[in-house]
């Protein structure tokens, strides 16, 4: 069986290198046939990665410890579940799991209709470019098939800390998020390399943009659908949009997801350490965030285009980034990471993206000049690129403060580290001043300041706002953070439903229902990004709430004392003991009661693994709307007497709520459906909010 | 004032507050990130600074109190021994022969202040050599 898998990573090698070829190469001298053998490679490159996973996959729910792989991280102990999570838990399981995932996303990009198939092919033989790279590594540095030396009876096992609903999903989720982030880079390559920076002509026998395509036998295939051009944007942004959405919801996901986990199994109270391997795969989610917002710009605006593009390669080079971080071994942080020159490749690759998207940049500079330039500041072009500078200065501070680390011993002679506290002063006024352009965003346009009608409503919100946060000041006597929060978000809530109703009033002035009804469904795209705003607000009621409302105390109990703590009354019911296959479990069961509500039962936990003779503390949290009580059982104490962390997080849910808006959000963004109109349905359903409220602005002006 | 200008002054005004604030994060919170030989080797020049070291908890030098609020454990190095004095919630994997890194201060007598300690978990990234795995399963019994 082993010798099948590496022939699969053999043939997979093959397969997506001869691909790879034909699609980078499809406009220079490449037959037809070749291309369409390109394609049946890229499936063979697909089918070979499956079956080198499904064959790694069962080697571990058998146990096979033949492989050394299994042998590392599994034993006969472990659930299948986890059993199969192994799968990405060590270094050459993950990279195997990233490369048939971006070959899928790859396939799956290459065989959904798209408007431009010269692009589609180009992006297409970049993905396989990728996909390659990926098999590579595994061939050359990280083989999952290798052989143990000597077959032993049980293999090391899981690490317990990562035996954890949330580990079964969070890595292949942020790798399937990095495989999704290769396709805006693909399209933005594809397009600099083919001059696809245009709109594409329905026409395309008279563009002199094909001259290759038409002397190689495509005419055939046309170039573009009449009316796909939509609205002046260039065809690349269009197809990259929905990938990005995914990528940045999935990614987005991910990071939720990890810290879900750091906040269950680390047991430390928190969510967010702004340890280097967060900081890693967050980078990618700032500039993503950017990029989605430049990629709107261009199709409104026909503006910020070097900047669309430059994002589009740098978050695609972040996530390689990321990855060179977590394996690379220059750091020795919580994480004991190995050292391997794995982590090299993946900076090696970083710098070619890097150098190679900025070559094509500047050479295709003349191309990528705005062609409109707004003269207000309220512009909404520029408040996208405001808020692009601000995510891009708190991305460059996270970079720099993760970096101190493995360069500070080159400059200073030595090491040096910073804390948390860096990354939190700067994200306080980023975080703030986002939510503040987030805020006022409904009630602007694009291309000039908000109209008279949108400036009222704008000033009526920001009184609001106003009145909120002042109000909450006053009345509380607490953070000034904390209330400017209040008041933002007071803000967002207002302005998206003032936003809604004058959109609404504009298409059936005579009722109201049926006007916000028709604004939801043509402005979909639209009010979707609203929606994941909306999510974000509530992710700014968490982080705020449960970063400056948390307390904690440690407490010693004894069986059946209650203690009133945070408006709790806390109650010692017993201490159980139970003992299963792989592990015994000591735990405390509390009775909590707040207020006059129903007691609920949490059980805080100390888990012995027996395999690694190892003990894991297993938090117990009782959740509610207004915030989570977590509790950590540190240890027994004798006598019936046990130690307790109790530990009050407000807020917490919201989070969790916002991530899932967010989600939401950006599946009713990418929903197909309205892709399907022509240009001028298009132009009419979204982008004639701001031209139709500035014909009647100009009436009105008309008028006066 | 034209857009350019408009725009810059923006640039600037965020430029400045983010290194403003750049400034009063990283000057409140870095601290030297040194091996135990490293700092004793050199001991007057890091006392009283906030610190991070790193090192070995020694063999039959860890006394946790029953609570598992304090601990005390010499930490070592190649070379140097640094008695480490610490309060706080003891990490479960906290055990003699293993790697820990611990942040706080040296004291006056020669003994290290510790604030928060970090066991270093074999993460998933780090797989151990082939040699190295089978000595420990040896170890723990469980090859044959």
């Amino acid at each position: 069986m082993r010798n099948i898998g590496e022939l699969c990573l053999l043939m997979a090698l093959v397969c997506s290198g001869y691909g790879a070829f034909t699609g980078i190469a499809s406009r220079v001298w490449v037959h037809p046939w070749m291309k369409r053998a390109g394609f049946l490679c890229g499936i063979m490159a697909v089918a070979c990665l499956s079956g080198a996973i499904v064959i790694l996959g069962r080697a571990l729910l058998i146990r096979d410890f033949d492989y050394e792989y299994v042998a590392n991280y599994s034993s006969t102990l472990l659930s299948w579940q986890y059993a199969l999570s192994a799968l990405w838990v060590g270094q050459a399981g993950s990279l195997l799991l990233w490369a048939w995932l971006l070959s899928l996303v790859t396939l799956l990009f290459r065989i959904l209709p798209t408007r431009d198939k010269l692009l589609r092919d180009a992006a297409f033989g970049i993905l396989l470019a990728n996909v390659l790279f990926l098999i590579s590594i595994l061939i050359f540095a990280a083989d999952p098939f290798k052989p143990t030396l000597g077959t032993p009876k049980e293999g090391l096992g899981l690490s317990p800390l990562l035996q954890h609903p949330s580990m079964l999903i969070h890595p292949p989720v942020t790798f399937l998020a990095y495989a999704l982030w290769s396709v805006p880079f693909a399209l933005a390559m594809g397009g600099l390399i083919h001059k696809r920076l245009d709109p594409v002509t329905p026409n395309p026998g008279s563009t002199s943009m094909l001259p290759m395509a038409a002397a190689t036998g495509n005419m055939s295939e046309p170039q573009g659908e009449p009316g796909w051009g939509g609205g002046g944007t260039a065809t690349w942004t269009e197809i990259a949009r929905p990938w990005a959405i995914a990528a940045w919801a999935v990614l987005g996901s991910g990071l939720l997801l990890g810290a879900d986990w750091a906040y269950e199994v680390l047991g430390w109270g928190g969510y967010w350490g702004w340890d280097p391997v967060e900081n890693g795969s967050f980078l990618p989610w700032l500039t993503g965030t950017a990029l989605i917002h430049a990629l709107m710009a261009w199709r409104h605006r026909q503006c910020l285009k070097k900047t669309a593009v430059a994002l589009a390669i740098l978050t695609c080079a972040l996530c390689n980034f990321a990855t060179f971080l977590t394996r690379s071994g220059i750091f020795s942080s919580v994480h004991a990471f190995s050292t391997s020159p794995i982590g090299w490749m993946f900076l090696g690759f970083m710098a070619v993206l890097l150098l190679g998207g900025l070559t094509l940049i500047v050479r295709r500079r003349e191309a990528l000049r705005p062609e409109r330039v707004a003269r207000n500041l309220l512009a909404r072009e520029h408040l996208v690129l405001l808020s692009t500078i601000l995510i891009l200065a708190f991305a460059l501070v996270i970079l720099a403060g993760t970096l101190v680390n493995p360069l500070s011993p080159l400059v200073l002679g030595r090491s040096i580290v910073v804390g948390a506290a860096l990354y939190t002063n700067v994200f306080i006024p980023v975080g703030l001043a986002l939510l503040a352009v987030t805020a006022i965003v409904p009630l602007t346009r694009w291309g000039g300041p908000p109209l008279p009608r949108q400036r009222r409503v704008l000033w009526i919100s920001l009184g609001t706002g106003c009145a909120v946060a002042t109000a909450g000041f006053l009345l509380t006597q607490q953070h000034a953070i904390a209330s400017g929060v209040t008041g933002l978000l007071t803000l967002v809530g207002f302005s998206t439903v003032a936003a809604l109703i004058l959109d609404a009033r504009r298409r059936e002035p005579d009722c109201l229902r049926r006007g916000i009804l028709k604004a939801l469904y043509h402005g979909r795209r639209q009010y979707a990004g609203y929606v994941i705003h909306l999510g974000l607000a509530f992710l700014a009621i968490g982080i705020a709430g449960s970063a400056l409302g948390t307390r904690r105390s440690d407490v010693v109990m004894s069986r059946g004392e209650v203690i009133s703590w945070a408006g709790r009354q806390i109650r010692l019911v017993s201490l159980e003991q139970h003992l299963l296959p792989d592990k015994a479990i000591a735990e405390a069961v509390l009775e909590v009661t707040q207020g006059r509500g129903t007691p609920a039962i949490v059980r805080p936990a100390r888990h012995l693994h027996r395999l690694q003779n190892e003990w894991t503390t297993a938090v117990a949290i009782h959740s509610t709307w207004s915030g989570d009580f977590y509790t950590i059982l540190n240890g027994r104490l004798g006598g019936g007497k046990v130690d307790l962390t109790l530990v009050e997080n407000p807020m917490m849910r919201w989070i969790w709520l916002g991530g899932a808006c967010a989600v939401l959000g950006a599946v009713i963004g990418i929903w197909p459906g309205e892709t399907r109109r022509s240009a001028a349905g298009l132009l009419a359903d979204e982008e004639c909010d701001a031209s139709a409220l500035d014909l009647r602005g100009d009436r009105q002006r008309h008028a006066a | 004032m034209g857009m350019r200008t408009k725009l810059l002054l923006c640039g600037v005004v965020i430029a400045t507050t983010i290194a403003y604030a750049v400034y009063l994060g990283a000057s409140s919170s870095w601290q030297y990130y040194l091996q135990v030989d490293e700092c004793l080797g050199q001991a007057d020049l890091f006392r009283g600074k906030r610190l991070r070291l790193s090192g070995r908890v020694a063999a039959g030098s860890l006394k946790a109190s029953p609570e598992h609020r304090e601990a005390n454990f010499v930490l070592e190095g190649n070379e140097h021994k640094l008695p480490v004095w610490y309060r706080g919630s003891i990490p479960d994997n906290l055990a003699e022969g293993r790697d820990v890194v611990v942040e706080g201060a040296l004291a006056g007598d020669g003994h290290f202040q510790c604030e928060t300690l970090i066991t270093r978990c074999a993460s998933k990234y780090a797989p151990k050599d082939a040699s190295n795995a089978a000595e420990q399963a040896k170890e723990s019994g469980t090859l044959e």
